[in-house]
Protein backbone atom coordinates (compact mmCIF):
# COMPACT_ATOMS: atom_id res chain seq x y z
CA UNK A 1 0.00 0.00 0.00
CA UNK A 2 1.26 3.41 -0.88
CA UNK A 3 2.15 5.60 2.04
CA UNK A 4 2.57 9.33 1.83
CA UNK A 5 4.77 11.46 4.04
CA UNK A 6 4.51 15.20 4.10
CA UNK A 7 8.12 16.38 3.85
CA UNK A 8 7.76 20.15 3.65
CA UNK A 9 5.23 22.94 3.39
CA UNK A 10 6.01 26.50 2.38
CA UNK A 11 3.30 29.12 2.56
CA UNK A 12 4.48 32.59 1.65
CA UNK A 13 3.47 35.48 3.86
CA UNK A 14 5.65 37.84 1.82
CA UNK A 15 6.69 37.79 -1.83
CA UNK A 16 9.72 35.64 -2.59
CA UNK A 17 11.60 34.84 -5.78
CA UNK A 18 12.52 31.31 -4.77
CA UNK A 19 11.55 28.39 -2.60
CA UNK A 20 14.21 25.83 -1.74
CA UNK A 21 13.96 22.44 -0.11
CA UNK A 22 17.25 20.95 1.04
CA UNK A 23 18.26 17.79 2.80
CA UNK A 24 15.53 15.72 1.20
CA UNK A 25 15.79 12.22 2.58
CA UNK A 26 16.40 9.42 0.11
CA UNK A 27 14.16 7.05 2.02
CA UNK A 28 11.10 7.36 -0.21
CA UNK A 29 10.35 5.81 -3.58
CA UNK A 30 8.98 8.91 -5.27
CA UNK A 31 8.55 12.63 -4.70
CA UNK A 32 5.35 14.54 -5.39
CA UNK A 33 4.94 18.33 -5.44
CA UNK A 34 1.80 20.40 -5.23
CA UNK A 35 2.03 24.13 -5.84
CA UNK A 36 -0.63 26.82 -5.74
CA UNK A 37 1.14 29.91 -7.03
CA UNK A 38 0.79 33.41 -8.37
CA UNK A 39 3.58 35.85 -9.20
CA UNK A 40 3.96 39.60 -9.50
CA UNK A 41 5.00 39.62 -13.16
CA UNK A 42 2.80 41.63 -15.49
CA UNK A 43 1.58 38.59 -17.38
CA UNK A 44 -1.17 36.03 -17.49
CA UNK A 45 1.15 33.09 -16.91
CA UNK A 46 4.83 32.96 -15.97
CA UNK A 47 7.26 30.05 -15.82
CA UNK A 48 8.43 28.35 -12.66
CA UNK A 49 12.02 27.19 -13.01
CA UNK A 50 13.13 23.96 -11.32
CA UNK A 51 16.71 23.00 -10.47
CA UNK A 52 17.89 19.85 -8.73
CA UNK A 53 20.89 19.65 -6.38
CA UNK A 54 21.94 23.20 -7.34
CA UNK A 55 22.91 21.98 -10.81
CA UNK A 56 22.88 24.84 -13.32
CA UNK A 57 24.64 22.95 -16.08
CA UNK A 58 23.00 22.37 -19.43
CA UNK A 59 21.52 19.09 -18.27
CA UNK A 60 17.77 19.65 -18.48
CA UNK A 61 15.40 18.69 -21.28
CA UNK A 62 11.62 18.88 -21.62
CA UNK A 63 8.76 17.90 -23.88
CA UNK A 64 5.44 19.63 -23.35
CA UNK A 65 1.89 19.56 -24.63
CA UNK A 66 -0.07 22.71 -23.95
CA UNK A 67 -2.82 25.03 -25.03
CA UNK A 68 -3.26 28.75 -24.54
CA UNK A 69 -5.18 29.24 -27.76
CA UNK A 70 -7.63 27.11 -29.71
CA UNK A 71 -4.74 25.06 -31.10
CA UNK A 72 -3.01 22.40 -28.98
CA UNK A 73 0.76 22.71 -29.32
CA UNK A 74 3.80 20.65 -28.47
CA UNK A 75 7.32 21.88 -27.81
CA UNK A 76 10.65 20.30 -27.02
CA UNK A 77 13.79 21.81 -25.54
CA UNK A 78 17.15 20.39 -24.51
CA UNK A 79 20.44 21.65 -23.14
CA UNK A 80 18.66 23.91 -20.68
CA UNK A 81 20.08 25.06 -17.37
CA UNK A 82 16.81 24.27 -15.57
CA UNK A 83 13.40 22.82 -16.14
CA UNK A 84 11.60 25.88 -17.39
CA UNK A 85 8.36 24.63 -18.92
CA UNK A 86 7.30 22.35 -16.10
CA UNK A 87 5.32 24.76 -13.98
CA UNK A 88 3.48 28.04 -14.32
CA UNK A 89 2.12 30.80 -12.10
CA UNK A 90 -0.65 33.22 -12.88
CA UNK A 91 0.57 36.81 -13.07
CA UNK A 92 -0.93 40.16 -12.27
CA UNK A 93 -2.82 40.34 -15.58
CA UNK A 94 -4.95 37.34 -14.63
CA UNK A 95 -8.09 37.69 -12.55
CA UNK A 96 -7.25 38.86 -9.02
CA UNK A 97 -6.90 36.19 -6.34
CA UNK A 98 -6.50 33.47 -8.96
CA UNK A 99 -3.61 31.08 -8.46
CA UNK A 100 -2.15 28.45 -10.74
CA UNK A 101 -2.26 24.78 -9.87
CA UNK A 102 0.78 22.57 -10.47
CA UNK A 103 1.53 18.95 -9.60
CA UNK A 104 4.82 17.18 -10.32
CA UNK A 105 5.86 13.55 -9.91
CA UNK A 106 9.54 12.66 -9.61
CA UNK A 107 9.68 8.86 -9.68
CA UNK A 108 12.64 6.94 -8.28
CA UNK A 109 14.32 10.23 -7.35
CA UNK A 110 16.87 8.70 -4.98
CA UNK A 111 18.53 6.19 -7.27
CA UNK A 112 22.13 6.81 -8.30
CA UNK A 113 22.07 4.81 -11.52
CA UNK A 114 19.55 6.62 -13.70
CA UNK A 115 18.71 10.09 -14.94
CA UNK A 116 15.68 11.66 -13.27
CA UNK A 117 12.42 12.08 -15.12
CA UNK A 118 9.56 14.32 -14.07
CA UNK A 119 5.91 14.49 -15.05
CA UNK A 120 4.08 17.75 -14.50
CA UNK A 121 0.57 19.09 -14.93
CA UNK A 122 0.21 22.83 -14.58
CA UNK A 123 -2.69 25.18 -15.29
CA UNK A 124 -3.10 28.94 -15.20
CA UNK A 125 -6.86 29.53 -15.07
CA UNK A 126 -8.48 32.84 -15.89
CA UNK A 127 -11.93 34.25 -16.56
CA UNK A 128 -11.10 34.76 -20.20
CA UNK A 129 -11.22 32.83 -23.44
CA UNK A 130 -8.86 35.21 -25.22
CA UNK A 131 -5.68 33.68 -26.62
CA UNK A 132 -2.72 33.44 -24.22
CA UNK A 133 -4.73 34.75 -21.29
CA UNK A 134 -4.98 31.22 -19.90
CA UNK A 135 -2.89 28.02 -20.06
CA UNK A 136 -3.20 24.28 -19.63
CA UNK A 137 0.10 22.43 -19.78
CA UNK A 138 1.58 19.00 -19.23
CA UNK A 139 5.31 18.38 -19.45
CA UNK A 140 7.77 15.52 -19.25
CA UNK A 141 11.14 16.63 -17.92
CA UNK A 142 14.61 15.10 -17.77
CA UNK A 143 17.52 15.94 -15.53
CA UNK A 144 20.38 14.28 -17.40
CA UNK A 145 23.30 15.11 -15.16
CA UNK A 146 25.50 12.39 -13.72
CA UNK A 147 22.96 10.29 -11.86
CA UNK A 148 22.60 11.30 -8.24
CA UNK A 149 19.88 11.15 -5.63
CA UNK A 150 17.87 14.36 -5.52
CA UNK A 151 18.46 16.05 -2.18
CA UNK A 152 17.69 19.66 -3.09
CA UNK A 153 14.93 21.28 -5.12
CA UNK A 154 15.00 24.96 -6.08
CA UNK A 155 11.84 26.61 -7.41
CA UNK A 156 12.29 30.02 -9.02
CA UNK A 157 9.67 32.42 -10.31
CA UNK A 158 10.91 33.71 -13.68
CA UNK A 159 11.84 37.41 -13.44
CA UNK A 160 9.37 37.92 -10.61
CA UNK A 161 8.40 36.97 -7.10
CA UNK A 162 5.87 34.44 -5.98
CA UNK A 163 3.22 36.47 -4.17
CA UNK A 164 1.98 35.97 -0.63
CA UNK A 165 -0.48 33.09 -0.21
CA UNK A 166 1.46 30.97 -2.69
CA UNK A 167 1.85 27.49 -1.23
CA UNK A 168 4.30 24.69 -1.95
CA UNK A 169 4.05 21.13 -0.64
CA UNK A 170 6.55 18.31 -1.01
CA UNK A 171 5.52 14.72 -0.35
CA UNK A 172 7.46 11.47 -0.21
CA UNK A 173 5.62 8.41 -1.46
CA UNK A 174 6.61 4.84 -0.72
CA UNK A 175 5.27 1.57 -1.99
CA UNK A 176 3.30 2.98 -4.89
CA UNK B 1 -3.09 10.78 10.86
CA UNK B 2 -2.29 9.68 7.35
CA UNK B 3 -1.19 12.34 4.87
CA UNK B 4 -3.84 11.29 2.36
CA UNK B 5 -7.20 10.14 3.67
CA UNK B 6 -10.40 9.03 2.02
CA UNK B 7 -12.99 11.49 3.34
CA UNK B 8 -15.97 9.91 1.65
CA UNK B 9 -16.83 7.38 -1.02
CA UNK B 10 -20.11 7.29 -2.91
CA UNK B 11 -20.97 4.12 -4.78
CA UNK B 12 -24.29 4.34 -6.58
CA UNK B 13 -26.50 1.31 -6.08
CA UNK B 14 -29.10 3.00 -8.29
CA UNK B 15 -29.09 5.82 -10.82
CA UNK B 16 -28.77 9.26 -9.26
CA UNK B 17 -28.94 12.76 -10.70
CA UNK B 18 -25.92 14.00 -8.78
CA UNK B 19 -23.36 13.33 -6.09
CA UNK B 20 -22.57 15.87 -3.39
CA UNK B 21 -19.68 15.97 -0.96
CA UNK B 22 -20.49 18.33 1.87
CA UNK B 23 -18.16 17.33 4.72
CA UNK B 24 -14.76 18.26 3.42
CA UNK B 25 -12.75 18.33 6.62
CA UNK B 26 -9.59 20.34 7.21
CA UNK B 27 -6.90 19.47 4.73
CA UNK B 28 -4.55 21.42 2.48
CA UNK B 29 -5.72 19.91 -0.79
CA UNK B 30 -8.54 17.76 -2.14
CA UNK B 31 -8.58 15.07 -4.77
CA UNK B 32 -11.62 13.36 -6.29
CA UNK B 33 -11.35 10.11 -8.20
CA UNK B 34 -14.30 9.20 -10.37
CA UNK B 35 -15.33 6.09 -12.23
CA UNK B 36 -18.49 7.27 -13.96
CA UNK B 37 -21.19 6.54 -16.48
CA UNK B 38 -24.46 8.34 -17.24
CA UNK B 39 -27.70 7.68 -19.12
CA UNK B 40 -27.76 10.92 -21.13
CA UNK B 41 -29.62 9.71 -24.22
CA UNK B 42 -27.73 9.76 -27.48
CA UNK B 43 -24.28 10.26 -26.03
CA UNK B 44 -21.21 8.07 -25.91
CA UNK B 45 -19.43 10.17 -23.34
CA UNK B 46 -20.01 13.41 -21.48
CA UNK B 47 -18.28 16.07 -19.52
CA UNK B 48 -18.73 15.96 -15.78
CA UNK B 49 -20.19 19.20 -14.42
CA UNK B 50 -19.20 20.63 -11.03
CA UNK B 51 -20.46 23.37 -8.74
CA UNK B 52 -18.89 24.63 -5.53
CA UNK B 53 -20.85 25.68 -2.45
CA UNK B 54 -24.12 25.49 -4.38
CA UNK B 55 -23.22 28.55 -6.42
CA UNK B 56 -25.34 28.72 -9.57
CA UNK B 57 -24.05 32.13 -10.66
CA UNK B 58 -22.09 32.72 -13.84
CA UNK B 59 -18.82 32.44 -12.00
CA UNK B 60 -17.06 29.51 -13.60
CA UNK B 61 -14.42 29.30 -16.32
CA UNK B 62 -13.01 26.18 -17.95
CA UNK B 63 -10.19 25.50 -20.40
CA UNK B 64 -9.63 22.00 -21.70
CA UNK B 65 -7.23 20.28 -24.04
CA UNK B 66 -8.31 16.94 -25.40
CA UNK B 67 -7.70 14.17 -27.91
CA UNK B 68 -10.44 12.11 -29.50
CA UNK B 69 -11.28 9.66 -32.27
CA UNK B 70 -7.75 8.44 -32.57
CA UNK B 71 -6.05 11.35 -34.28
CA UNK B 72 -7.84 14.59 -33.41
CA UNK B 73 -6.96 17.23 -30.83
CA UNK B 74 -8.99 20.23 -29.77
CA UNK B 75 -9.52 22.90 -27.15
CA UNK B 76 -12.65 24.04 -25.33
CA UNK B 77 -12.74 27.35 -23.47
CA UNK B 78 -15.62 28.90 -21.60
CA UNK B 79 -16.14 31.66 -19.10
CA UNK B 80 -19.17 33.09 -17.35
CA UNK B 81 -20.78 29.70 -16.99
CA UNK B 82 -22.94 28.46 -14.13
CA UNK B 83 -20.82 25.33 -13.59
CA UNK B 84 -17.42 23.85 -14.32
CA UNK B 85 -17.95 22.58 -17.84
CA UNK B 86 -15.04 20.13 -18.07
CA UNK B 87 -14.87 18.71 -14.58
CA UNK B 88 -14.07 15.26 -15.91
CA UNK B 89 -15.32 12.73 -18.45
CA UNK B 90 -17.78 9.88 -18.04
CA UNK B 91 -19.23 7.20 -20.29
CA UNK B 92 -22.64 7.61 -21.91
CA UNK B 93 -25.24 5.06 -22.96
CA UNK B 94 -23.86 4.73 -26.50
CA UNK B 95 -20.54 3.46 -25.23
CA UNK B 96 -20.93 -0.14 -26.30
CA UNK B 97 -20.03 -2.01 -23.16
CA UNK B 98 -22.29 -1.22 -20.24
CA UNK B 99 -19.41 -2.08 -17.97
CA UNK B 100 -17.24 0.69 -19.46
CA UNK B 101 -16.93 3.64 -17.06
CA UNK B 102 -14.89 6.79 -17.76
CA UNK B 103 -12.15 7.71 -15.31
CA UNK B 104 -11.28 11.12 -13.86
CA UNK B 105 -8.83 12.46 -11.28
CA UNK B 106 -9.54 16.00 -10.04
CA UNK B 107 -7.11 18.07 -7.94
CA UNK B 108 -8.34 21.09 -5.98
CA UNK B 109 -5.43 22.84 -4.29
CA UNK B 110 -5.62 25.02 -1.18
CA UNK B 111 -9.40 24.81 -1.22
CA UNK B 112 -9.81 26.31 2.25
CA UNK B 113 -7.85 29.50 1.60
CA UNK B 114 -10.24 32.45 1.71
CA UNK B 115 -7.70 34.63 -0.08
CA UNK B 116 -7.86 32.63 -3.27
CA UNK B 117 -10.42 31.88 -5.92
CA UNK B 118 -10.88 28.14 -6.19
CA UNK B 119 -8.99 26.54 -9.05
CA UNK B 120 -8.77 22.93 -10.10
CA UNK B 121 -7.20 20.70 -12.71
CA UNK B 122 -8.34 17.32 -13.93
CA UNK B 123 -7.18 14.48 -16.13
CA UNK B 124 -9.80 12.14 -17.55
CA UNK B 125 -10.21 9.48 -20.16
CA UNK B 126 -12.61 7.08 -21.78
CA UNK B 127 -11.38 4.30 -24.04
CA UNK B 128 -13.70 2.89 -26.70
CA UNK B 129 -16.66 5.25 -26.66
CA UNK B 130 -19.74 5.08 -28.90
CA UNK B 131 -17.77 5.22 -32.14
CA UNK B 132 -15.24 2.69 -30.98
CA UNK B 133 -12.89 5.57 -30.43
CA UNK B 134 -11.54 7.20 -27.31
CA UNK B 135 -11.32 10.47 -25.42
CA UNK B 136 -8.53 11.94 -23.29
CA UNK B 137 -8.86 15.30 -21.57
CA UNK B 138 -6.73 17.62 -19.44
CA UNK B 139 -8.49 20.71 -18.10
CA UNK B 140 -8.40 23.60 -15.69
CA UNK B 141 -11.28 25.39 -14.03
CA UNK B 142 -11.78 28.55 -12.04
CA UNK B 143 -14.53 29.42 -9.60
CA UNK B 144 -14.48 33.21 -9.20
CA UNK B 145 -15.11 33.20 -5.50
CA UNK B 146 -12.66 33.36 -2.61
CA UNK B 147 -14.85 31.52 -0.15
CA UNK B 148 -13.48 28.31 1.28
CA UNK B 149 -15.01 25.34 -0.51
CA UNK B 150 -17.53 23.64 1.75
CA UNK B 151 -19.44 21.49 -0.71
CA UNK B 152 -18.88 19.98 -4.14
CA UNK B 153 -21.72 18.97 -6.45
CA UNK B 154 -20.96 16.68 -9.40
CA UNK B 155 -23.56 15.91 -12.06
CA UNK B 156 -23.91 14.89 -15.72
CA UNK B 157 -25.11 17.41 -18.33
CA UNK B 158 -28.46 15.61 -18.52
CA UNK B 159 -30.01 12.48 -17.13
CA UNK B 160 -28.43 10.64 -14.23
CA UNK B 161 -25.32 8.81 -13.22
CA UNK B 162 -25.71 5.10 -13.78
CA UNK B 163 -25.60 2.46 -11.10
CA UNK B 164 -22.00 1.49 -10.43
CA UNK B 165 -20.66 5.03 -10.66
CA UNK B 166 -18.18 5.55 -7.86
CA UNK B 167 -16.58 8.72 -6.54
CA UNK B 168 -14.10 9.07 -3.72
CA UNK B 169 -13.06 12.34 -2.11
CA UNK B 170 -9.57 12.44 -0.61
CA UNK B 171 -8.04 15.00 1.71
CA UNK B 172 -4.31 15.63 1.55
CA UNK B 173 -2.58 17.10 4.59
CA UNK B 174 0.03 19.80 4.59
Amino acid sequence: MAAWTHIAHSSLSLPAATVTWTGISGSYDHLYLKMSTRCDAVSYSTNIYVNFNSDTGTNYSETQLYAGTATPTSYRASGQTKLQYSGYSTGTSALADTFSSTTMWIPNYANTANFKQTLTSSVSPNNSTTDVQWLVNTTAGLWGATPAAIHTILLTSFSSDFVAQSTFDLYGVTGA
Amino acid sequence: MAVIEAIATTYLEAAAASVTFSSLGSYEHLQIRVSGRDNYAGSGGNNLYIRFNGDTGSNYSTHSLYAYNGSNTAVDKYTGQAYVYAGGYISGPLTPAAANYGVTVIDILDYGNANKNTTMQQMSGLVADSSGNSFLQFASALWDNTAAVTSILLYPPSGSFERGTEMTLYGIQE
